[in-house]
């Protein structure tokens, strides 16, 4: 049986995609088999960010619905040994979802994959409940600021009385992953530090992914910022994921980077 | 004397009339049975004690069968004002004597016109009734609201989870107990106290059908809103005092008071 994780935030433009991608990738890296299924229906990206755009033919809709098979819509990841990526539809919505047929997916991925990563849509909608029904257990992506950590809050009250987890007395198990961090506009009072955002949510963290510039280049480049694992940004993720199969890491990027002699005369950025 | 005959030569007219369209909710009676209707108005009170207070509302028969005994018209109005709302007006009645209406500071509104039962002597025209011409006296409505039963016996609800954005919990005849924190956008509401042992970032309401006696414990008082028996203060006014400490909040008399524990 795999473990369904969703990758979840409520707010929208958080990290959700890139963080899905990178924790779906350094599964596999770990030698776990993994999918990423793309739940965004009518806003598929997560193609975009994993560079197999060119190679959607099928997509989860049509395995709802029948007109192709799961093997037909898998594709299988060039870079990664042991990942596959399930792609949204870009021509439906979120109403071509429906929650017997996701259920049927799922279930027929879980008999191959250890681990499903669901990257959910933005909102509280049907598509984002779809995604997190069936979770076994749900990573928040959260952004350091006050509208990213409500959103997260909301979305986690849902996990406990929406999935069917909760409906059958069970829990949801919850992850915390900050992303965009910050440390020198956490010090400047720009940012809300971890300790801020693990109070209001009071969920176990994860990970910090500090903001950073190789994670724009990976989306562009269709490259999970984990297989760069001279980033920060990667280095962060492979922690996470580190931290998710139990063991004990500690937590990096928390603090300002003193700039050394060697960047401050050649200008380098962190 | 003279200041007065200066001031009315000044000034002209004291008031003018002008057609002014007032939205109103209806109170549509489908059967009576003065127990029930009580007691559901009651739980609606509860729930949105927000929306209850003294709100007014016309009392509408239209839809009351003809074979129900007609309500005690005095009976009706004390269950209405009981819960805390404020009827200004009837709709729809064929029954009751038109003096009485109007001796008990009801405005009638006709029968309505769409039901067939629109008894042609009804040809009262719906028209310019001020609206909050009869009893406008929430100062005094509001005791007899408390005196409704409150917090007897009810059973104490306890949550050991963070009440998330978006939750809702009510403990309804009793006391509310989260050993967690309430995040911004959760709404906590009890007949009785609220004790909270994390930080309160939400809404919190107690007494919610009238409990002045209710009291709201927290370990640090970060919220949105926190009220008593519908008297409330909202976070502009609970930053200036004990702001993110621990406070109680109680009602004396019709203000709301916090201090630190």
């Amino acid at each position: 049986m795999a473990e369904i994780i969703v990758v979840t935030s409520g707010k929208g433009g958080v990290g959700k995609t890139t963080s899905s991608a990178a924790i779906g990738t350094g599964l596999a890296l770990r030698g776990h088999k993994t999918v990423l299924v793309d739940f965004d229906v009518g806003l598929r990206n997560l193609d975009l960010i994993m560079g197999c755009e060119r190679r959607v033919v099928f997509d989860l809709v049509n395995v709802i619905n029948e007109e192709a098979t799961l093997n037909q819509a898998l594709i299988r990841d060039k870079r990664t040994e042991g990942l596959y990526i399930l792609p949204a539809s870009q021509t439906r919505d979120k109403d071509a979802l429906t929650q017997d047929g996701v259920e049927r997916v799922l279930k027929e991925l879980s008999e191959t994959f250890d681990y499903i990563v669901c990257d959910s849509p933005a909102g509280i909608e049907r598509g984002a409940h779809l995604a997190l029904y069936f979770a076994d257990t749900a990573i928040v992506v959260t952004n350091p600021e006050v509208s990213s950590v409500r959103d997260s809050d909301r979305i986690l009250g849902v996990l406990q009385s929406k999935s069917r987890k909760a409906e059958d007395g069970g829990q949801v198990r919850e992850h915390l992953l900050l992303t965009r961090y910050n440390p020198s506009r956490v010090q400047a009072g720009e940012m809300l530090s971890v300790e801020d955002v693990r109070e209001i949510l009071a969920i176990p963290l994860l990970g910090v992914i500090p903001e950073s510039e190789a994670v724009l280049k990976a989306s562009n480049q269709g490259q999970p910022v984990v297989l760069d694992d001279a980033s920060d940004a990667g280095q962060a993720y492979l922690d996470a994921i580190g931290r998710f199969l139990g063991e004990e890491r500690e937590h990096r990027f928390l603090e300002v980077q003193r700039k050394g002699l060697f960047s401050r005369v050649f200008g380098r950025k962190g | 004397m003279s200041t007065l005959q200066n001031r009315e030569a000044k000034v002209g007219p004291l008031f003018r009339f002008k057609n002014a369209r007032v939205s109103l909710n209806e109170l549509i009676l489908l059967d009576y049975e003065p127990d029930r209707l009580h007691h559901d108005l009651a739980e609606h009170a509860g729930r949105l004690p927000s929306l209850f207070r003294q709100m007014p509302i016309l009392i509408n028969l239209e839809q009351l069968p003809d074979d129900v005994a007609l309500p005690s018209l005095e009976q009706l109005l004390g269950i209405c004002r009981e819960n805390a709302l404020n009827p200004v007006g009837i709709r729809g009645n064929s029954r009751y004597d038109s003096a009485l209406i109007a001796e008990l500071g009801l405005a009638d509104f006709g029968s309505g016109g769409r039901e067939k039962t629109a008894a042609p002597a009804e040809s009262e025209p719906v028209e310019a009734v001020a609206p909050a011409e009869p009893e406008s006296e929430p100062a005094q409505a509001e005791p007899e609201s408390a005196e409704v039963p409150h917090a007897t016996g009810g059973q104490t609800r306890l949550i050991t989870a963070p009440v998330r954005s978006g939750q809702q919990i009510y403990a309804a005849g009793g006391d509310l107990i989260v050993l967690s924190s309430v995040g911004a956008g959760a709404e906590v509401m009890a007949d009785g106290n609220i004790h909270i042992y994390g930080p309160l970032r939400g809404r919190a309401m107690a007494g919610v059908k009238g409990n002045s006696e209710a009291r709201i414990f927290c370990q640090s008082l970060e919220a949105e809103l926190v009220s008593i028996a519908g008297y409330f203060k909202t976070s502009e006014d609970l930053m200036s005092d004990h702001w993110k400490q621990p406070v109680q909040a109680w009602l004396s008399g019709t203000k709301l008071d916090t201090a630190p524990l």
